[in-house]
């Protein structure tokens, strides 16, 4: 890859300079980009983009409470060895056919560079984490049941995002290269918004993102409403065909920024 | 290189690992700050700094360790100075002189800033080109231009595309006494195997595999058994009283590492004032009637549930030995010590874990009889990551 490919944001995605940057300097360093931030401020999206921009394929590795380290590399299908060693049909002494490997496998095992986003690390055990240290250091792993190693030809760029609902392990903080995605200021979030709307009535987002940002300094507002909600909340009042000037008083379609009953009730109270 | 810096950052409280430092370094090497202030700062925050909450430390340490070093783009004090107003107000009714500042772009200006700081010396207010208060000019703050450099002041419209000096992070800031993780780590210890729970066979037996295949005359029959689940159940009670405030992060660090530890099969938490009589309440307000009865808590939970209790254990006598000694609900007929005594006989394994304790806070000597009678009640730990480790030990041991 030539040294001067670099990630300036795609089409529908806006990246601040610092993002840009963040991610720049992951891709020189080779290590991997651990990006935090509220829900709804893009996390995700993000690798997305890179992968767009850079025109690299995209491995999405979602982790799961129950995930194990192990999965993402490979998974040895024992039963289904026993199986055809009873039934036949099969070379059962090639056990290499019954190791399926896991998204990080399949990133590696890829001839071409590409990107792989370990997505909501945080949601997994707490020693999850340590247990991916080996792999994400020299971007290699071993099948103890075929004798083999799988070493990326080129080294994956990886995004890591977490939603900071456990702490991550400082062995592991201590390798990656850390971005905060701050809440959008109304400025970036008009750039934003206008990214994913051809066309927009200037009124209508004006009075939509000054109710929305006063709905987000309401402090006993719970769960505070993120961009994706904001822009799905523009799609219904331009769907509905809503009046820009009775949007700060009436709030249509507040269900759609807003998720918790409690929250609703909060709102409703304090509104003019 | 900046090996002060290193040691300022270590100073302000950062843990800065040599690994990371090496990595700048790296970064250096490899030309990413590209020879600017402002981008060093960016690249030494992504690899040293961790976590949002440690920004407003690299900030404090960068502004000293860097206040020295003339960036090209940095303001002379005299001109801050004068610029320091308070109470100014934006110029918003004015929508002509608005309108005539052309958004110019972001190098332009910048190149603009430098050239107005080699030529100004004296003060300026409104205006359109030097850097001033109010005005059109790019320069300065309080103005109406949509695309300038905003040096000093308080942020109002934030427009300005580079805001110097701003500790934007400050909120995010919170200094632990404990990291929570290090609880969690403990609470880890807290598990008790068991596949006698009543949930579906997802998992392959290998020996009854083997030996049911074999009976069968060599064909594949295959068997799969319970998945072991941990055992463990909880019952937390926190003492809420007044003397606990200056613990309660603490306790809600406790709290916290509890419910998201996610291996427990059962959490059950409840709230005292000061000492536990007939009643918990539900929620840490200790609200009167926003109670359950201790004897609906025995009701609901078995002899094996491990019972942590998190309190300082601070009270006049009275309040643990008088029948009457509840001065914010009822006694309900037993003295706060009786009714410590029945849960202590209930429950198989309880711990009391004590803010107080590590701390050697001096008491008066009718709390000291109190938290001593507790004591030897229960097995009382200091709340410290060994003092939970002590008492995880405590609950998990046979006898």
């Amino acid at each position: 890859m030539s040294e001067n490919m670099k990630f300036t944001g795609s089409n529908t995605y806006i990246a601040s300079e610092e993002l840009m940057a963040a991610v720049d300097v992951a891709r020189v360093l080779e290590k991997p980009l651990l990006i935090k931030g509220e829900p709804g401020t893009g996390k995700t999206m993000l690798a997305e983009a890179i992968s767009q921009s850079l025109n690299m394929p995209l491995y999405i590795w979602n982790i799961k409470s129950t995930t194990k380290a192990q999965d993402g590399l490979y998974v040895y299908d024992t039963v289904q060895r026993l199986y055809d060693s009873q039934f036949g049909g099969k070379d059962v002494d090639n056990i290499a056919q019954y190791i399926k490997l896991g998204k990080l496998g399949e990133a590696f095992k890829n001839e071409e560079q590409v990107i792989l986003l370990i997505d909501e690390i945080d949601k997994a055990d707490l020693e999850f984490p340590n247990d991916l240290l080996w792999e994400l250091d020299k971007m290699e792993f071993y099948i103890h049941e075929t004798g083999e190693t799988v070493k990326a030809k080129k080294r994956p760029i990886v995004i890591i995002t977490s939603n900071a609902e456990k702490e991550l392990p400082d062995a592991f903080l201590r390798r990656c290269i850390f971005h905060y995605i701050s809440f959008p200021e109304p400025a970036q979030m008009d750039e934003i918004v206008r990214a994913h709307f051809e066309t927009i009535d200037e009124n209508l987002l004006k009075q939509a993102m000054d109710t929305f940002y006063w709905i987000r300094t309401l402090k006993e507002v719970r769960k505070k409403p993120s961009t994706s909600e904001l822009i799905d909340w523009l799609r219904a009042l331009i769907h509905g065909g809503i009046e820009p000037e009775v949007i700060r008083t009436t709030m249509p379609y507040l269900g759609v920024l807003i998720k918790k009953d409690e929250d609703l009730q909060v709102v409703n109270k304090r509104r003019f | 290189m900046f090996t002060g810096f290193f040691y300022t950052l270590k100073n302000k409280g950062l843990d800065v690992s040599t690994t990371e430092w090496l990595t700048l370094h790296d970064a250096l090497d490899k030309g990413l700050a590209h020879s600017s202030l402002e981008e060093f700062y960016y690249l030494g925050r992504m690899i040293l700094v961790k976590r949002e909450s440690d920004f407003d430390k690299y900030d404090l340490a960068f502004m000293e360790y860097f206040k020295g070093v003339r960036s090209e783009d940095e303001v002379p004090q005299h001109i801050l100075d004068f610029l320091d107003k308070q109470d100014m107000k934006f110029d918003t009714q004015n929508k002509e002189l608005y309108s005539i500042n052309v958004k110019r772009d972001a190098n332009e200006v910048k190149r603009l800033f430098r050239e107005r700081l080699g030529e100004q010396h004296t003060e300026h207010n409104g205006g359109n080109y030097w850097i001033g208060t109010s005005g059109g000019s790019a320069f300065g703050h309080h103005g109406r231009n949509p695309g300038g450099i905003r040096v000093g002041g308080e942020s109002g419209m934030r427009t300005a595309f580079q805001v110097m000096g701003e500790r934007r992070y400050q909120d995010f800031r919170h200094d632990k006494t404990l990291d929570i993780r290090q609880f969690q780590v403990a609470f880890r210890r807290l598990r008790q195997f068991s596949s006698k729970l009543d949930v579906p066979k997802t998992e392959l037996d290998i020996n009854k595999t083997v030996d049911s295949t074999c009976s069968n005359g060599g064909f594949l029959q295959l068997e799969f058994d319970k998945p072991r689940k941990n055992t463990v159940k909880l019952l937390l009670l926190f003492d809420c009283g007044g003397t606990m405030m200056p613990f309660a992060e603490l306790s809600n660090n406790l709290f916290q590492a509890v419910h998201k530890a996610n291996h427990f099969k059962d959490v059950k938490t409840y709230y005292f004032h000061n000492c536990i009589y007939g009643k918990v309440y539900k929620s840490a307000e200790c609200e009167m009637g926003d109670w359950y009865d201790l004897d609906y808590i025995f009701r609901h939970t078995d002899k094996d549930y491990k019972v942590i209790i998190v309190g300082d254990a601070q009270m006049a006598p009275e309040e643990l030995f008088d029948l009457n000694g509840n001065y914010s609900g009822p006694n309900d007929g037993m003295s706060g010590y009786e009714w410590n005594q029945l849960i202590k006989s209930k429950y198989k394994k309880v711990v009391w874990l004590n803010p107080r304790r590590h701390v050697g806070m001096s008491n008066s000597v009718g709390w000291m009889e109190s938290e001593e009678a507790l004591a030897q009640l229960y097995d009382m730990y200091p709340l410290t990551v060994d003092g939970l480790k002590a008492a995880i030990t405590k609950l998990m041991e046979t006898k």
